[in-house]
């Protein structure tokens, strides 16, 4: 039933961006002059021509990007091996001309571990571009590409955006290949298939493309590929270019691709059947497909116990909700449903409202308005600062506001339980979603109380029910129901002996976890 | 073509064979029955079964197509037209009965100073979303909101206990049997609600095999389950108003939902019972909506568009703007469900079948 649902997915359009994207692909011949032309104006590039004695002197050219090569494996290995080392060769300098070249360096005089012989243009600029060394023989169609990247880059430090008590310390960089490498330590198998492919006409941008052959459905890894390579647009700097062309229904709040800075986590991912996506230049990488729920587990979750887990989750989803609907329950209570409260806490409500001037519903609207903006000062400010602008802004405006009559007390206790309910959330693109959720059901609560409340729930409802993400419904496993996945890792979690199939949030084609039988 | 699993239908059956029937059971089945009237109940929602049992057969006869257009094959194209387009009609109606119903009944329990109006457009509007989105939509919808609402329900039976006379239950059957058939014949109409429903679902329903005979068990699951619940709320303000008080009550359910009281604290939660039972009255008027426009697809031949869309919810509020409020709007619910549901489904279906059958038969011969 779901690889149904999953094809369906196919017939979904890529948008493109509103530009045209310059064209950088193409299909030229090679030549040292020609790549001279196009990249000598940039101060960067580093040209280095040298003379080679064979059979004939042979010109060459070594064409480098500085600051992406290691230096010293230039020098080392291929301009002495080729300047110096091959004078203690006298056979192999016979048989050395211009032609014969680039075949005896690649077989007997580059002792390089990553080398190539090349023949296009496009090729030879990419290779410089992205790090590696090219080397050309005179005006020769044909070079060698030699791996040398190495650049300055941060090293493997704990992510600050999914921090942990229990867990790996290890979170991915900027680099690709660390990246990669980071998943690879952690799935040590054949079957983990890292697919490359370039997105941005003009950055060129790496992305990879991570699954587990057997486990992810190839109806989805052929979606997801199919889905970027389509993209059309200039540059790709980071993960979330990505997720906006590519997600299945952009005008939605809610996320519909999965991010996460942790390794483990996208380990985890994939080894439940989902595909991850990895961008060069960032350390956000993406998991689809994604189910809301995704979004309330942390990798603690898998880490605990699993007894624990049942009180985390609970909290996680209480605070969500919670988050959500504080302030439209308070507007609609103080508003229209005075009754559902016990006379002397209704009594407390309306001696705390007495002298406010404004209706709940602005009065919640302000207080609201002051979260989100003392919520986006501190995000932008160095830490120390940041705080400082939480108890400027919990304590004084606060209390200043309840001191002048501008809201009433019950108004600061239910905006502040909004706010620790929303740390609740731990996933930042959700946590934005309820955000901005907020203010349409406290509209609704003001004009029509628990009615307007239930006319939000059920439209979200109906939203949520008809989103999907890569041809999974976004529901799942509450609706469509996949009990397994519902009591083994949705609102609970199974003990890990107990998980002897996968959860089947993802359709698998080896449904087996190989855990305790 | 979408598709629905077993569960989805079952939970779908269910939501929408329990509807809006738990506003008006307990008056119905009181009135005619009397402190007998939760036997009727479950019988009379038993009625549903083996006409659902005949649709199924056909639908495994005649696969990927609805009654409507099962009906066409078997009787010729004008009668079956002619079903259909009384199909359209009634689903409409009644779907729009039941619009104006749930907006009076939020009128008058929750914000009576709100026109009726402004419910009736924003449930419509919620009607036709969900109905846009599709029936794999619709029927996930029902996944989540059905529990909830059973919950609901059984929430407020189990706080009501406190308020039980319990002398109200006896004597049991103390007018004989003749009570509670009247009580059946009342109550009947409701599973027929659904299988009107069930006979334009028929082309959305799996078709493999072992999933098929999980719709089977689904439709007689799901008529018992929605039976059994509203037995249990018939039985509950029987209890708790007594007979004569029962059948008075327009909307008994939202007169028992006042007088709950939780820890001694809270109390007059009706208005949030009313935001979990709202679901159920989505689910009740999405059904008829689906009918009427599965209907208009099979008759007039029209596609799926937000102007038919549009035109369909548009009629929806017309029709549901012409009773008063109250009891004339019960009363004509009543009118139409016994006058017009009741003899449609059970006329349309038996001729489809036994016609069908007979066919079979002369086939044979």
């Amino acid at each position: 039933m779901i690889k149904d649902l999953t094809v369906r997915g196919k017939n979904r359009k890529v948008r493109k961006a509103p530009w045209k994207p310059a064209d950088a692909q193409g299909d030229n011949p090679l030549s040292a002059s020609q790549v001279r032309t196009v990249l000598g104006k940039s101060s960067d590039i580093v040209f280095r021509d040298f003379v080679i004695r064979g059979a004939e002197d042979i010109r060459c050219l070594l064409v480098v990007v500085d600051g992406l090569v290691d230096k010293s494996i230039l020098d080392e290995f291929i301009l002495k091996a080729l300047m110096f080392d091959l004078k203690r060769q006298p056979e192999l300098t016979r048989q050395l001309t211009t032609a014969s070249a680039p075949q005896i360096v690649l077989e007997r005089l580059a002792p390089a571990n990553e080398i190539k012989k090349i023949s296009k243009l496009e090729e030879a600029l990419d290779a410089i571009l992205s790090g590696d060394a090219v080397l050309f023989f005179g005006e020769k169609p044909e070079a060698l590409v030699i791996g040398v990247r190495a650049w300055a880059n941060r090293g493997v430090n704990e992510p600050e955006t999914e921090s942990a008590i229990r867990g790996p310390r290890e979170g991915f960089t900027e680099t690709l290949r660390i990246n990669t490498s980071l998943l690879r330590r952690k799935i040590k198998h054949p079957s983990l298939q890292i697919v490359s492919l370039k997105v941005g006409t003009i950055t060129r941008t790496n992305v990879v493309v991570a699954y587990i052959e057997n486990l992810a459905q190839p109806d989805v890894v052929d979606e997801v590929l199919r889905r970027l390579q389509a993209i059309e647009i200039d540059g790709v700097l980071e993960s979330g270019y990505l997720e906006e062309m590519v997600e299945d229904l952009p005008y939605s709040p809610f996320p519909q691709m999965f991010f996460t800075e942790r390794p483990d986590v996208m380990a985890a991912d994939l080894l439940e059947g989902r595909v991850g996506i990895l961008v060069d230049g960032t350390p956000i990488g993406l998991v689809v497909p994604a189910v809301l729920t995704q979004f309330l587990q942390v990798s603690e979750d898998y880490y605990e116990r699993a007894i624990i887990v049942i009180l985390a989750r609970f909290v996680r989803y209480l605070g969500t909700l919670m988050a959500l609907l504080a302030p439209a329950v308070y507007v609609a209570t103080t508003t229209f449903h005075q009754e559902i409260l016990p006379t002397s806490l209704a009594l407390n409500v309306a001696m705390g409202r007495e002298g406010v001037p404004f209706p709940a519903l602005l009065e919640a609207v302000f207080m609201i308005l002051a979260l989100e903006i003392l919520q986006e000062a501190g995000l932008r400010l160095p830490r120390a600062s940041g705080q400082a602008i939480g108890v400027v802004g919990a304590l004084v405006i606060g209390e200043a506001a309840v001191k002048a009559g501008l809201v009433s007390p019950i108004m600061v206790i239910v905006i502040g339980l909004t706010a620790i309910s929303s740390y609740t959330i731990p996933s930042y693109d959700l946590g934005i979603a309820i955000r901005l959720l907020r203010f349409p059901l406290m509209f609704l609560a003001g004009v029509m109380g628990f009615f307007g409340i239930g006319l939000g729930l059920y439209g979200l409802l109906i939203h949520l029910l008809s989103l999907r993400s890569f041809g999974t419904p976004y529901l799942s496993p509450v609706a469509p129901l996949r009990i397994r996945a519902l009591l083994q890792d949705t609102f609970v979690r199974a003990p890990w002996w107990a998980l002897k199939r996968r959860p089947d949030l993802v359709d698998t084609d080896e449904p087996d976890s190989g855990g305790q039988k | 073509m979408e598709r629905i699993s077993p569960h989805q239908f079952m939970m779908i059956s269910s939501g929408v064979l329990l509807g809006t029937t738990f506003f008006p059971v307990a008056q119905l089945a009181a009135g005619a029955a009397g402190r007998d009237g939760w036997w009727s109940v479950l019988p009379a929602y038993s009625l549903g079964i083996p006409l659902g049992l005949m649709v199924y057969t056909l639908m495994r006869k005649y696969p990927g197509q609805n009654l409507l257009q099962i009906t066409e094959g078997i009787l010729g194209k004008w009668v079956g037209k002619l079903i259909g387009v009384l199909y359209v009609v009634i689903s409409a109606y009644f779907g729009a009965l039941l619009l104006g119903q749930v907006a009076d009944a939020f009128r008058r329990s929750v914000l009576p100073l709100i026109p009726v109006s402004v419910y009736s457009v924003t449930i419509m509007l919620l009607v036709i979303l969900v109905a846009w989105a599709g029936i794999e939509v619709f029927a996930r919808f029902a996944e989540v909101v059905f529990p909830i609402v059973v919950l609901g329900l059984i929430i407020t039976m189990i706080l009501s206990i406190s308020r039980f006379e319990w002398e109200e239950f006896y004597p049991v059957l103390g007018n004989g049997l003749t009570p509670v058939l009247a009580g059946v014949l009342k109550i009947a109409p409701f599973p027929m609600e659904y299988i009107l429903f069930l006979a334009g679902l028929l082309t959305f329903l799996p078709t493999v095999e072992q999933e098929q005979r999980q719709v089977k068990t689904g439709i007689w699951r799901a008529i018992i389950l929605v039976g059994v619940l509203d037995a249990l709320l018939t039985l509950t303000e029987i209890m708790v108003f007594g007979p004569a008080e029962a059948q008075r009550l327009n909307y008994g359910l939202l007169a028992l939902g006042k007088m709950i009281e939780f820890a001694k604290t809270f109390a007059g939660i009706e208005s949030i019972f009313m935001l979990v039972w709202m679901g159920a009255m989505i689910t009740k008027i999405g059904a008829f909506y689906f009918m009427a426009f599965w209907g208009m697809q099979s008759v007039f031949g029209v596609n799926k568009s937000w102007k038919w869309f549009l035109l369909l919810g548009g009629s929806f509020l017309l029709l549901s703007s012409l009773p008063e409020g109250g009891v004339e709007l019960l009363g004509e619910i009543t009118l139409v469900d016994e006058s017009v549901i009741l003899p449609f489904t059970v006329g349309w279906i038996l001729l489809v079948w036994s016609v069908d059958r007979w066919r079979k038969g002369v086939r044979r011969g």
